[in-house]
């Protein structure tokens, strides 16, 4: 397994569920592997400290949509990109979800947090993942 | 105008998680469309009707001020700006390290909403009651050829770029020198700039076109444009005939007047400037 350091990204989608989940994927992921995160804009924005810290690092990006905003920022700061997960490709498995909203997800959208985290986690050696 | 908000969006602090918050919770109570910053900063295209059409504001969390950036780096017109952390502080409120907006932090949100909502109603007074600024009556004179220049002996600074600024207390009124007005000659058209818009020093503040040629009024303090002169909109020509009283351009709520002022000149000095100039346009 690699010995390099974990930073799982999401998109910085706002105003749309898939971005809200994207996100809270990103913290319950990080908290099951004990991973860092990283805001996108810093990086899209130019730091320095903030391309340092990826190349050094293998980053998992969690996108809402099928832009990629996210994997693709990652990789055109010089990152690598271990593993991309689209949030759209999770509702395959969910036809009818109701997920909720851009500002608050409802049990099914949490359902769908659960699952993007733990394949994260379990991706990461976190096999102790409830 | 509609209102675009475009805020950093950060992930990993809670003052850029807050920044969020207030987007989301503009969106919902005052109808704001959020701008996501990456697809942004990756398709600006797909905002450009949107930011046309309105009024810009910018939210960041930290002092890095990403969104800013994003906003400096393409170009965009910013209409307000807000830094959580520095309302976190002005506020006296802790907010600590959770990525979990806490009651507090929301707290902090719900001010930041009354402020910006007081703001607006702020603006909208002050475009209608002219501030206590009385015309100057003691001048410097400069004469060029046939030409003479008048310039406010006291109570006045001046830019390089011919402007003016008099300030009573926290507040300042700004417009163009009598040398751009009669360089322009007869004033045809203003532009104001937006009320309300945060500015830095030499920022544009408005313009000015004549038949002869047109001018960008490049203001000499930083702050907010708490005020514009709305009746040059119809009447232009009171620039040329009295650029230092009721041909101002704009009041400025004043950020930071203290360095502002290492880059404005008094009249004696600013005289000379006007000299020179007057030389060089005959030339």
């Amino acid at each position: 397994m690699s010995k390099r350091k974990t930073i799982i990204m999401p998109c910085s989608g706002i105003g749309k569920v898939h971005g809200l989940i994207a996100r809270e994927a990103t913290y319950a992921a990080a908290d099951m592997a004990n991973a860092e995160t990283l805001c996108l804009a810093l990086l899209v924005s130019g730091d320095k400290d903030a391309r340092a810290k990826i190349k050094d690092a293998d980053c998992i990006a969690i996108d809402g949509c099928p832009k990629l905003c996210a994997a693709k920022n990652v990789e055109m700061a010089g990152g690598r990109v271990v593993k991309s997960v689209r949030v759209v490709d999770s509702f395959r498995g969910h036809r009818g979800a109701e997920p909720g909203t851009a500002t608050a997800l409802a049990d099914d959208g949490w359902k769908i947090v659960r699952e993007i985290a733990a394949d994260i986690a379990c991706g990461l050696g976190k096999s102790e993942v409830k | 105008m509609k209102r675009v908000v475009l805020p950093c969006n950060g992930l990993d602090k809670a003052f850029g998680v807050l920044s969020c918050e207030l987007a989301l919770k503009l969106c919902e109570t005052n109808g704001a469309q959020i701008v996501c910053p990456v697809l942004l900063n990756n398709s600006p295209a797909r905002y450009e009707k949107t930011l046309a059409e309105s009024d810009l504001l910018v939210i960041d969390g930290c002092p890095t001020r990403c969104a800013s950036k994003l906003a400096n780096n393409l170009g965009l017109k910013v209409d307000d700006k807000i830094l959580v952390s520095e309302q976190a502080k002005s506020s006296g409120l802790e907010i600590g390290d959770s990525l979990r907006p806490d009651p507090v932090g929301m707290q902090l949100v719900d001010m930041m909403i009354n402020d910006l909502a007081a703001r607006e109603s702020d603006i909208s007074t002050q475009e209608l009651i002219p501030g206590d600024f009385e015309s100057p009556v003691d001048f410097l004179s400069v004469t060029h050829d046939k030409f003479i220049f008048k310039i406010p002996s006291q109570g006045y600074l001046f830019s390089e770029n011919d402007t003016w600024v008099r300030v009573i207390g926290s507040r300042a009124r700004v417009g163009v020198t009598d040398f751009v007005q009669q360089n322009l000659t007869d004033i045809t058209y203003f532009e104001p700039a937006q009320a309300g818009s945060q500015i830095e020093q030499f920022d544009e503040v408005g313009s000015l076109e004549s038949g002869k040629s047109m001018t960008d009024v490049l203001s000499p303090v930083s702050g907010r444009i708490i005020a514009v002169n709305i009746r040059l909109a119809d009447s232009p020509e009171l620039v040329n005939e009295d650029p230092y009283g009721n041909g101002w351009i704009a009041e400025i709520e004043l950020a930071d007047f203290d360095s502002d002022k290492e880059l404005l000149l008094d009249a004696q000095s600013y005289s000379r400037i006007v000299e020179k100039k007057a030389a060089e346009v005959q030339k």
